[in-house]
């Protein structure tokens, strides 16, 4: 018992390398798969090794995920800057074949009657409740004339008033101001048309006796020397026959919407200004 | 025994917990061998008696994890455990260099050694770039087995007062 306790670490020791090299030898001779401990300490590591690799490959999955989502950050912001590139790309494109259209109308318009053009462009509005004016981006250093005519497709619109050197002022038929003699296409009635604000343009002076319908076309009647004869100034909408006095009351809607008008032609011959 | 299952417990930890990230950190291309370290430093510091379960632990446990020949790690972590405590005492264990370049040596030694009886027993011939690689690993732990002991000595402090 003496010799036990003097040499317990040595022995220990001896005991634990005579242990190892036993465990060697007989791996090496019955091969390592044999080996009873092999299986009992892989079943006892097995449980903390997928604790371990949950864990780390968790780790891995979210690292992974997070650079997966810089990437597609990165990613959107490129495709999100792009798309707006091409929405600007086709509201051009979009814009240009919008103008091709309005310019082929207006030129449909030059190619039929030989007169001479100008065309401009809308720069400006006055939509006030007694004034319906427009400001064209023509004027006299361009040929333009007080009281020449102005069309947009597919008819008349107005005249010049104020044409100054760059920039000239148009009077829309349907301001209060304007006043111009038409006929009813149809049966060649004459009256006068006149601007009525917001509810278009008015035919008046024409007899309770005169057959003018819904629908019948109004044209330039060429009286009084500034508009041509027989262009398109509107539509009948409404006949009143029941009002008191001698005369129809007859509404007219002009061919051109005026709030979405942008290029115009003015009929620039000289017979058609007023000195 | 408590002290014994713990130990036994904690090297299992240790073993899972190295090979698991040294195959995170560096691919497989090598192995970070912590359990080594701790062998030095069972070595340098601890008891006797200790030391040598919690190395057989360690390299028994590796041997089975590892795939290696049962009892081969056991074996040498034994030798290097047995070096480390009998040199302790002829050398200053509290400087770092003597630490790096210690567990150097004994990571080189090591892979040696088990290059050595894979060729004695298996007749494995050695590689070219076996060195290279044995090389890169020995100066990394050596690098790290400083560090290593400056936490477990913080440990001690902080959990005993005292150094372990």
């Amino acid at each position: 018992m003496f010799f036990l306790k003097k040499y317990k670490i040595i022995i220990f020791i001896g005991a634990l390398l005579v242990s190892a090299l036993i465990m060697i030898s007989y791996s090496l001779k019955f091969g390592a798969e044999q080996s009873f401990l092999k299986k009992v300490a892989l079943e006892t590591v097995a449980p903390v090794y997928k604790i371990f690799n949950g864990s780390i490959q968790g780790v891995q999955h979210a690292w992974g995920n997070y650079f997966l989502l810089v990437g597609i950050q990165e990613e959107n912001q490129t495709l999100k800057k792009k798309i707006n590139e091409l929405k600007a790309v086709i509201v051009s494109y979009r814009e240009g074949y919008l103008e091709a259209q309005r310019l082929k109308k207006l030129l449909s318009i030059t190619d039929r009657y030989p007169y001479h053009f100008t065309a401009a462009r809308v720069i400006g509005r006055e939509q006030a409740t007694l004034f319906r004016t427009i400001l064209i981006n023509k004027g006299s250093s361009d040929g333009l004339k007080n009281g020449m005519p102005v069309m947009a497709y597919p008819g008349l619109i107005g005249r010049l008033i104020d044409v100054s050197r760059n920039v000239s002022r148009v009077l829309l038929f349907i301001d209060e101001n304007s006043h111009v003699d038409a006929i009813v296409q149809r049966n060649r009635i004459q009256g006068i048309i006149s601007g009525a604000g917001s509810r278009g343009m008015t035919l008046k002076y024409i007899p309770k006796t005169q057959d003018v319908q819904k629908g019948d076309v109004i044209i330039s009647s060429g009286m009084g020397g500034i508009f041509p004869k027989g262009w398109l100034i509107g539509q009948v909408i409404s006949v009143d026959r029941q009002n008191d006095g001698l005369f129809l009351k007859i509404d007219v809607a002009p061919f051109v919407d005026l709030s979405k008008l942008e290029e115009l032609l003015i009929l620039s011959s000289a017979e058609t200004a007023i000195e | 025994m408590l002290h014994y299952l713990s130990l036994f417990i904690l090297a299992i930890l240790l073993i899972v917990l190295q090979s698991t990230v040294t195959d995170l950190i560096f691919s497989s291309y090598f192995m970070f061998e912590m359990s080594l370290v701790v062998v030095i430093y069972a070595g340098f510091r601890l008891e006797m008696m200790k030391g040598l379960v919690l190395t057989f632990f360690l390299g028994l446990i590796l041997d089975c994890v590892s795939g290696s020949v049962p009892g081969l790690l056991s074996f040498i972590y034994l030798i290097v455990f047995l070096c480390c405590f009998f040199i302790s005492d002829f050398l200053d264990t509290e400087k770092n260099h003597v630490i790096a370049l210690f567990s150097f040596i004994c990571v080189f030694l090591k892979e040696i050694m088990l290059q050595a009886f894979y060729y004695l027993a298996f007749d494995v011939g050695l590689r070219p770039y076996v060195f290279a690689v044995i090389f890169t690993q020995s100066l990394v732990v050596g690098l790290i087995a400083p560090i290593f002991f400056y936490v477990m000595d913080r440990a001690g402090i902080f959990l005993y007062e005292k150094k372990v």
